[in-house]
């Protein structure tokens, strides 16, 4: 019985390592192997002779690609991070009413917001386009950033309205006998224990934003804005790239949310299940 | 005397920038979706005019959007198949502390965080007819004695190989989810089970499932939620063929390749329906709150 528990589990983890590991693997091999060394047959299970000429030739240099690939890294940055700030400030505000106050519509308001959640994609993808070029924001930051925002807005505002529910109700009444106001009750204690809360959205939500591809795909026009994920995708597109250097292009995209990952997977954890609607 | 209740403004004033956003760039869009798909919108070829169910009889005419139906069919119940199995052995797995679990945690969480487009560049380093891993493996093994292609020749084989990319990235949610759940029934509920005799397989079949099943129908539900939007796996691994369409992809052809934005609008309401009626279906079917 023990041991027949123990081989599951043996088996299990031995599967989920296989499985999740070998293709970010297998990228990481070919990304320091020569175009022809990746066409050996069969495969080469390591780089041969380990070089870092793909790598020298996306982000090294003033060829058009190392422009390319060095720009949209920059762009990726700033629009995840102010797309993370963003989300997350209007979020918490938020969620500090929906979570710890009594208010008419405030079960209408949250339901509006997150039957948002349930629209695919692409509902408002062709509007988005359109309500952007009517402002004059197509291929600017601000137009990305905003559409990042309200896509994240309401499964960020649902994970940090769960979490601040959840806190006992206690600390505002004594906090409020001695005198102190609501936006004082939020900044000085609230706040301080949401923190956990507030990593996990501000990861989630970077990592989403870091994995967008189909809105900055239809809204950034140029190299001035395309974020990482275009630039890999154009780079596929045109077929006289080989996949040597597009997996050391991948390598380099893969490299920032798996870091992220890693370092923070409980606040991940934690936050995917706050943020699942029962 | 009457005491008139003064309104309290707080609440409203913190959720004001909210609301301001999802009304502009969710609920605005949402509702040009569904207006203008009875109107005729052809940036190429204006003005735009309402022509009823024009958009509708023309994308259900189109033999590519009908090929697009069908290969997201084939999407969905692989994609939602393969999460569900997987995301429930892998939840079991991690069901009980060992040492390393935290770690195990750690990277199956990874393929989740990673974009799709990159996932597309990774498992062509699978799939590839030239240079992937998988035919090197398989001639190595001599079950096969050429390099097959399974990307954009075959129909079911492109769709199973671009799905299983899908599956690689959304398994880690459900079986986050299933986990949460899982770690909420009551350890007695195990121990009597134990007592009757029914341990292992039977355990499982009799005990465990019937009581994740809340967590199985939340998982599901972002499942068929993941596998109807299914767009920059087949972009990047199957961009330049149509075998393997599927509706999102084909969403975006009608509009910004025929620039027929009107039939894209139609074409997003359908989709959007059709979500929000599978997922409450199956989690209708599906989600029966457990009592311990």
């Amino acid at each position: 019985m023990k041991t027949k528990k123990k081989s599951f589990r043996r088996f299990g983890v031995s599967f989920i390592l296989f499985w999740s590991l070998i293709p970010i693997y297998w990228v990481i091999n070919t990304s320091f192997q020569t175009d022809a060394q990746i066409s050996d047959v069969p495969s080469n299970l390591f780089p041969p002779t380990p070089n870092l000429d793909n790598f020298r030739a996306l982000l090294v240099g003033d060829g058009e690609l190392a422009h390319l690939v060095r720009r949209s890294t920059i762009n990726s940055f700033i629009e995840c991070i102010s797309a993370s700030v963003l989300t997350v400030l209007l979020a918490t505000l938020a969620a500090y009413a929906f979570g710890r106050m009594e208010f008419k519509g405030r079960k209408f308001f949250l339901f509006v917001v997150v039957m948002t959640m349930a629209f695919p994609t692409y509902t408002t993808l062709i509007p988005m386009y359109r309500i952007m070029a009517f402002a004059g924001l197509v291929n600017t930051y601000t137009g990305i950033v905003l559409c990042y925002v309200s896509g994240f807005l309401p499964l960020a505002t649902w994970i940090l309205f769960t979490y601040m529910q959840s806190l006992p109700s206690a600390i505002e009444e004594a906090a409020s006998v001695d005198g102190a106001s609501r936006m004082q009750i939020f900044r000085l204690i609230v706040l301080p224990l949401t923190i956990p809360a507030i990593a996990s959205t501000a990861v989630i939500t970077f990592l989403f934003g870091w994995a967008q591809f189909i809105f900055p795909l239809v809204l950034a026009s140029d190299e001035s804005t395309q974020p990482l994920t275009v630039i890999v995708a154009a780079m596929q597109g045109r077929h006289v790239v080989p996949y040597s250097l597009l997996s050391a292009a991948g390598v380099i995209a893969l490299s920032v949310p798996a870091v992220i990952a890693l370092l923070t997977n409980r606040f991940i954890v934690s936050g995917l299940i706050n943020g699942s609607v029962k | 005397m009457i005491v008139k209740k003064k309104v309290d403004f707080l609440p409203y004033i913190l959720i004001s920038p909210l609301i301001v956003f999802i009304v502009l760039l969710a609920l605005t869009p949402a509702a040009f979706t569904a207006v203008l798909a009875f109107f005729r919108v052809q940036p190429l070829n204006p003005p735009s005019k309402f022509s009823g169910l024009e958009n509708f009889r023309d994308i259900l005419q189109n033999q590519e959007v009908i090929a697009s139906l069908g290969n997201t069919f084939f999407y969905i119940v692989i994609g939602v198949t393969l999460t569900t199995a997987l995301g429930i052995f892998f939840a079991v797995t991690l069901h009980r502390g060992f040492r390393g679990r935290s770690i195990l945690i750690a990277i199956l969480i990874l393929p989740w965080a990673l974009p799709g487009v990159v996932e597309g560049i990774l498992w062509t380093g699978i799939w590839d007819a030239n240079t992937g891993v998988l035919n090197s493996v398989l001639k190595s093994l001599n079950i096969i004695s050429e390099y097959q292609v399974f990307l954009g020749q075959n129909k079911l084989v492109t769709i199973l190989a671009i799905e299983i990319v899908q599956v690689w990235q959304i398994t880690p949610l459900s079986t986050i989810l299933i986990l949460a759940v899982l770690q909420n029934i009551p350890d007695d509920i195990y121990e009597a089970a134990l007592i009757d005799g029914s341990g292992g397989l039977k355990a499982f079949r009799y005990v465990t499932l019937p009581l994740i099943r809340p967590g199985i129908a939340i998982a599901m539900v972002q499942s068929i939620i993941a596998t109807l939007n299914i767009f920059d796996q087949p972009y990047i691994l199957n961009g330049a063929s149509t075998t393997a369409n599927s509706l999102a992809m084909q969403t975006y052809a009608v509009s910004f390749q025929n620039l027929n934005f009107g039939q894209g609008y139609a074409l997003s309401l359908l989709i959007t329906i059709f979500t929000l009626f599978v997922s409450l279906f199956v989690a209708k079917i599906v989600y029966k709150k457990v009592e311990y």
